[in-house]
């Protein structure tokens, strides 16, 4: 049974379908990969599945149940979280309590105590301390998120999902805007995260990080999947390397990729 | 049926009025992204400057004389004829290029520098023109209403349009005018090369720039043809409204917001129909419709013209409006940071110490009275903090929800008898002063929670105009109903007496002033503990998510932040403090009454909230201290005699002067200045302490020599707060210019490296630092 499924998912803007009957699981234990060229729909499907668009057709089912009536917020709580594109952090926060916002949940007598004793020890504490050190953030923790520089804004964003433990992650482009050296570190983190029950759900216009780190790989165009595969499938795919890699610059892109994982590897 | 008709007929002159003004606000949101709340002060001004050409032949400029030398001035008064009378034509033209003038010195004075303000600084700065202007009103043109000059042709078709009714000629021509403003708008804006340019700099500014058009100079086009359409608004609407006052239309900017809300603020002619028709259905359902309905109730009529509009307002909105914004809608500036409170617990027991030991030190004097007003005002500005300084949810409304604790409190408290205070019987329950207190707060937080309902759709600037509309109502709807209230003839709701364990709490002391130690020493505590709660809130996991919400709607749903809770939870406990607020007024005025609830009182409070500093307790605090009547201006008019008078005059200026310099509010910059004092006085040893001794000395020497010459010249009043005040203010010079001195160093330091560290440092040090 797989942890995430979409079926059938459509979504349209006025006649334009963004997503066009995407069908597409996410095993557990897995990082899966989603490609595409830029406007294929990739956003597009992240927004659907965490509750930010309204599907016009189709279900989305995670964790056995069918989760397409519920909010945002109602599907983080279930263990589905994202990061996105533009980050969007909460600037008016420190590094810490921009993860203790997503690894808190409120209660009603919690609210109450809030007012008379504001730092109460729980679980979430410790939770943001992993998430903070798994992401190599621990010393800039009491800063605010505005005083950091690009990458580190990133490796945030990328915490703060991470910070109430979610079943799956869903990463917006991740190494966009981070040269190739950063982004072998974010790919190896990435299958850290494996070794804490957690799945990856990636999308990125790196292909060297995606035909890298990923277990199983999708190809979105004009809304439609193209194909679906193995990295050394979708590596050699006519269908993708025509819409997406065009001709032999995007084999080399992956091939420089899959060079330099090595080396780090090794 | 006939007779229903007639009545929509009669609103034909207040649609007119209505159409007129919200062209004018629809035209300044194209030009320069602003609600501009004054259009109906402006309206007001160009009335009475119109009578006052024409009757006393005096043009009067949108200035006062200046504090206190009256010497330093600009001309205020411009006498035109010695007779006093100028004709009709010259005094039109004069009045109405007046209002050009006021819109063009709203545009270079303010909101050319908020053009990149957050929507809340631009609220304030339209909030603040509202309130200067109604200040000048009535510092200029005196307090006498008159009955204003009619200008379109008065008297009365006998039998309009065959419905039986007469039907003043006035109210037709004010229609067809607005209909014939809208469509030479419309036409200048469709078909001419400027009305394409501020379509296309409305759209897109950065675009137009490229273009080679100049915004700022479209900008200033577009407010001076709005501030034009309120001055034809308010000279022309003649004596369809009655007798004028000083705040007279801006009490009916809600139904005139309503239409320009209706054209999506971007429609002119929809807008103006808009506009029409509302005036018809408000006519309509305020005289026929409410007189078939309940024909017993006298209140309801006025009630229903008030909740009227705010009900196509909310569903206008709500069927625009989004639960969550969608993706790449421009991200609008932010608030000012928000600091996080430390100490919270030493500070409030040094300065719950100095309240309550002034508040045996004020006993029999006068200025006992400031003193709970600033405490009781600094609670008030409390629920501010919560709602826009943590949330960032802009409401007008929360001292009127105060007002629905302290009537409900008053009527809770009534017994039915006729007493020494209470002429007229006033049935209700009798219960103690606590349950009808709490009961009082426990509907407060219910209305506030309704309120909060419209934000879970509706953001930012169009937020702040459904919570005005839901003022206004309230004030119609409760306030001023005798129906739900059960006073008579606008007589004030008496308020038992609080006591604790014997110990009695009542505002009024012995002498007779309002100077009873054992009532400070009760706000002082009421104080300390929500001043305390709203710290908590703020180091919180509830605060986290507060802030959490302001910086990112999206960003919280996604880390999974309920937000429409959030926000809902944010107005629950903004309404309960503001409720505690209201309750605390009643027990300081000793009665209710709906005079002290009226809305500029929400705009009072929002404005020194903000002055003070929105996002801190600390500023609430300030705002407290600075508020009408509070412990400064009470310290400035018992120094400068009159001030008092100018306190909506300076409070609008403030409130401008703050959007555009220091939108941080004042605490903010007295923070850094007090904190260096602080850790100073803890960490300095001798040698530090000679070496400012050394340094202080002659700065207080120089300091001495005025209370010298007071002493010699006998002004004996003065002469114990200057020599109290001497040190204080010589070391605060001190350490502010040290600070001064420090960021110079540290900026020529750092300016080699990178200017964009600038901001780094600034935002580190705020955190740092703390409350």
């Amino acid at each position: 049974m797989a942890l995430l499924e979409s079926v059938e998912l459509t979504v349209s803007y006025g006649g334009l379908h963004a997503n066009d009957h995407v069908n597409l699981s996410v095993e557990e234990g897995k990082v899966v990969g989603l490609i595409g060229p830029n406007g294929a729909g990739k956003t597009t499907f992240i927004d659907a599945i965490t509750g930010f668009t309204k599907p016009s057709a189709g279900r989305i089912v995670f964790d056995g149940r069918d989760i397409s009536g519920d909010g945002p917020a109602a599907r983080a709580d279930r263990g589905l979280t994202r990061t996105f594109q533009s980050l969007e952090l909460f600037d008016d926060l420190t590094v810490r309590d921009n993860l203790l916002v997503s690894a808190e949940r409120p209660s009603f007598v919690g609210t109450f105590l809030d007012l008379v004793k504001p730092k109460r020890k729980g679980t979430a504490q410790s939770q943001v301390d992993w998430a903070l050190a798994t992401m190599g953030l621990s010393d800039v923790a009491d800063r605010l998120t505005v005083d950091l520089s690009h990458g580190q804004r990133k490796l945030v964003s990328v915490a703060r999902a991470l910070a109430n433990k979610p079943k799956l992650v869903l990463l917006d482009e991740p190494a966009a805007g981070l040269d190739t050296a950063e982004s072998q570190i974010l790919g190896s983190h990435l299958r850290e995260f494996l070794n804490h029950d957690m799945t990856v759900f990636l999308i990125d216009h790196d292909m060297g990080l995606v035909l890298n780190v990923c277990d199983y790989i999708y190809v979105l165009d004009f809304g439609r999947i193209i194909a679906e595969g193995t990295p050394t499938e979708i590596r050699s795919n006519p269908a993708v390397i025509g819409a997406y890699l065009g001709e032999s610059a995007g084999e080399m892109q992956a091939e420089q990729g899959r060079v330099a994982g090595e080396r780090a590897h090794a | 049926m006939k007779d229903a008709l007639a009545f929509l007929v009669l609103g034909l002159g207040s649609g007119g009025f209505f159409a007129l003004l919200a062209i004018g606000i629809v035209i300044a949101y194209r030009g320069s992204g602003v609600i501009n709340f004054a259009q109906g002060a402006i309206a007001t001004f160009s009335a009475f400057e119109y009578y006052s050409i024409r009757k006393k032949g005096i043009i009067r400029m949108p200035w006062v004389d200046i504090l206190p030398t009256r010497t330093l001035n600009l001309p205020v008064n411009i006498k035109l004829s010695e007779s006093g009378k100028v004709g009709y034509l010259l005094g039109l033209i004069l009045a109405l290029l007046m209002a050009v003038f006021i819109g063009a010195l709203m545009h270079f004075l303010v909101f050319r520098p908020l053009r990149s303000a957050a929507p809340l600084g631009k609220v304030i700065g339209s909030l603040g023109i509202m309130l200067y202007l109604q200040g000048v009103i009535l510092r200029n043109f005196g307090s006498d209403n008159p009955q204003p000059l009619v200008v379109l042709p008065k008297n009365n078709f006998e039998n309009f349009a065959w419905l039986g009714k007469p039907l003043g000629r006035e109210n037709f021509w004010l229609a067809v005018m607005a209909g014939m403003v809208a469509l030479g708008l419309w036409l200048l804006y469709r078909f001419t090369r400027f009305g394409l340019a501020t379509r296309a700099a409305a759209g897109n500014e950065k675009g137009a720039v490229l273009l080679g058009y100049s915004p700022e100079k479209l900008a200033l086009s577009n407010w001076a043809i709005s501030a034009l359409l309120a001055g034809v608004a308010g000279i022309f609407v003649g004596s369809i409204t009655g007798a004028m006052n000083p705040v007279k239309f801006s009490n009916l900017m809600v139904a005139a917001l309503g239409a320009a809300l209706i054209g999506n603020l971007s429609s002119i002619p929809i807008a103006a129909i808009g506009g029409i028709c509302l005036g018809m259905l408000q006519s309509f359902t305020t005289t026929w419709l409410t007189a078939e309905l309940f024909p017993k109730s006298n209140t309801l009529p006025s009630a229903s013209r008030d909740a009227f509009p705010l009900i196509v307002i909310v569903v206008v909105l709500i069927f625009r409006g989004k639960s969550l914004p969608i993706r790449g809608t421009v991200e609008e500036k932010k608030l000012p940071l928000s600091p996080y409170p430390k100490r919270v617990w030493q500070h409030t027991l040094i300065w719950g110490t100095v309240a309550i030991i002034a508040a045996y030190q004020f006993q029999g004097s006068k200025w006992a009275l400031p003193l709970t007003t600033s405490l009781i005002a600094a609670m008030a500005m409390l629920s501010y903090v919560v709602l826009t300084g943590y949330v960032g949810q802009i409401s007008v409304a929360q001292m009127s929800i105060a007002g629905v604790a302290a009537f409900l409190m008053a009527r809770m408290m009534a017994n039915g008898k006729i007493s020494s205070d209470q002429p007229f019987p006033v049935s209700g329950p009798n219960l103690p002063w606590v349950i009808s207190a709490v009961i009082g707060i426990v509907v407060a937080v219910i209305v506030g929670v309704l309120l909060g309902l419209p934000a879970l759709r509706i953001r930012g600037i169009q937020l702040a105009v459904v919570t005005i509309a839901a003022a206004v109502s309230l004030q119609s709807l409760y306030f001023e109903n005798s129906d739900l209230t059960g006073l008579t003839a606008g007589s004030n709701a008496v308020v038992t007496d609080p006591t604790v364990f014997g110990i009695q709490l009542r505002s009024i002391g012995k002498s007779g002033l309002n100077d009873n130690p054992n009532f400070t020493i009760f706000c002082v505590v009421v104080l300390a503990i929500l001043a305390i709660g709203v710290s908590n809130l703020r180091r919180s996991g509830t605060g986290r998510r507060f802030l959490a919400v302001r910086a990112n709607e999206r960003a919280a749903a996604a880390a999974g932040v309920d937000v429409l809770r959030t926000k809902l939870l944010a107005f629950a406990i903004a309404s309960a403090i503001a409720g505690v607020a209201g309750v605390m007024t009643s027990f300081q005025q000793v009665s209710v009454s709906s005079a002290n609830w009226v809305f500029g009182f929400s705009l009072a409070v929002l404005a020194f909230s903000y002055l003070g500093g929105i996002t801190s307790v600390n500023g609430a605090i300030v705002g407290g201290l600075l508020y009408a009547n509070g412990m400064i201006t009470a310290f400035g008019n018992h120094h400068y005699d009159g001030v008092v008078e100018y306190a909506s005059i300076i409070g609008g200026v403030s409130m401008i002067f703050t959007a555009i310099q220091n939108p941080a509010g004042i605490a903010a910059r007295l923070q850094p200045g007090l904190q260096y004092l602080g850790t100073w006085l803890l960490k300095a040893r001798r040698p530090e302490w000679t070496a400012a001794i050394k340094r202080v000395v002659p700065g207080m020497a120089l300091a001495a020599i005025p209370v010298i010459v007071l002493m010699f010249f006998k002004v004996t009043e003065w002469r114990n707060w200057y020599l109290l005040m001497v040190p204080a203010i010589a070391l605060f010079i001190r350490a502010i210019s040290l600070e001064i001195i420090n960021a110079v160093k540290k900026r020529r330091s750092s300016a080699s490296p990178a200017t964009a560290a600038q901001p780094v440092t600034e935002s580190a040090r705020l955190v740092e630092q703390g409350a």
